[in-house]
């Protein structure tokens, strides 16, 4: 069963989550890079670490969309920890050969955002339900780096 | 006195909210300033790179891009912006960008990418040159 399917968060283990459906349109990205901002002022980050995660989901969701299948839908994921966010977005794609490129400047730009970041593929042997994913976390301050 | 109008009344028209806007003036005659308003992301990426294309074809040896009223810049709008200060450099001139908010500033300095424009924190520095 694909995350798409799945029809609520896991564990949350103390964390708080929000969850935004959206068509994988372009014109949405705005939209949810706005959720994942205010989330991360209300929590506290400091201001470039609000700044980067804005950029970053926006980086993800933008890379995910390109790669979705057509009339399918973005499910994003935020779980808001005491220090950090945890942003997990997932789309359905047309094929299990339909792969997204890490060797990209925004896949570059992503990496240096977030504090950690991972590509997942996903679906079944036959090709069918296959998704691609994009795990993220940022932390509410600058880690020493 | 007011610039003369570099936009006659069939310039393009108000988009819908979130769009890009850009527009061309030329505050001294071996100037080309192009404000940027809005938010640069997939969506206004192209709009930007062709505002940009058309900025670095003129003639003008100073090319300035207001970024003031840019309010987010994701990194397709970093790499319009960049591959502007590569065609500016092929004609040794080099890409003034007027910066001033954190959005755009970060984007900039976290991809290292100072060093491919001349940054100003003001409009008026900038057309110092």
């Amino acid at each position: 069963m694909s995350d798409l399917d799945s029809p609520s968060v896991p564990d949350l283990d103390g964390a708080s989550s929000v969850e935004l459906r959206t068509s994988a349109s372009p014109a949405l990205i705005p939209t949810i890079r706005a959720v994942a901002s205010d989330l991360a002022a209300r929590a506290d980050f400091d201001l470039d670490a609000i700044s980067d995660l804005r950029m970053a989901v926006d980086e993800a969701c933008a890379t995910l969309v390109d790669v979705a299948a057509a009339e399918s839908s973005l499910l994003c994921t935020f779980l808001v920890r005491a220090d950090r966010i945890e942003v997990h977005a997932v789309v359905q794609t047309d094929s299990a050969d339909t792969k997204v490129s890490t060797d990209t400047f925004g896949w570059r730009v992503l990496q240096t955002l977030a504090d950690d970041v991972a590509l997942e593929h996903g679906g079944n042997e036959d090709g069918t339900g296959s998704t691609v994913g994009i795990t993220l976390t940022k932390h509410a301050g600058d880690l020493p780096r | 006195m007011a610039e003369p109008a570099t936009q006659g009344p069939d310039a393009s028209p108000p988009r819908t909210a979130g769009a890009l806007g850009t527009e061309v003036s030329h505050p001294r005659p071996d100037a080309a300033l192009l404000a940027v308003t809005g938010e640069l992301d997939t969506l206004t990426a192209p709009e930007l790179d062709t505002a940009l294309r058309e900025l670095v074809a003129g003639p003008h040896p100073l090319l300035v891009v207001d970024l003031t009223g840019v309010t987010f810049l994701a990194s397709s709008g970093l790499a319009a912006l960049i591959q502007a200060a590569h065609r500016a450099e092929d004609s040794d001139r080099a890409l003034h960008l007027v910066v001033t908010a954190r959005a755009v500033r970060r984007p900039i300095e976290i991809t290292g990418s100072e060093q491919l424009f001349t940054l100003h924190s003001d409009i008026t520095t900038a057309l110092r040159g």
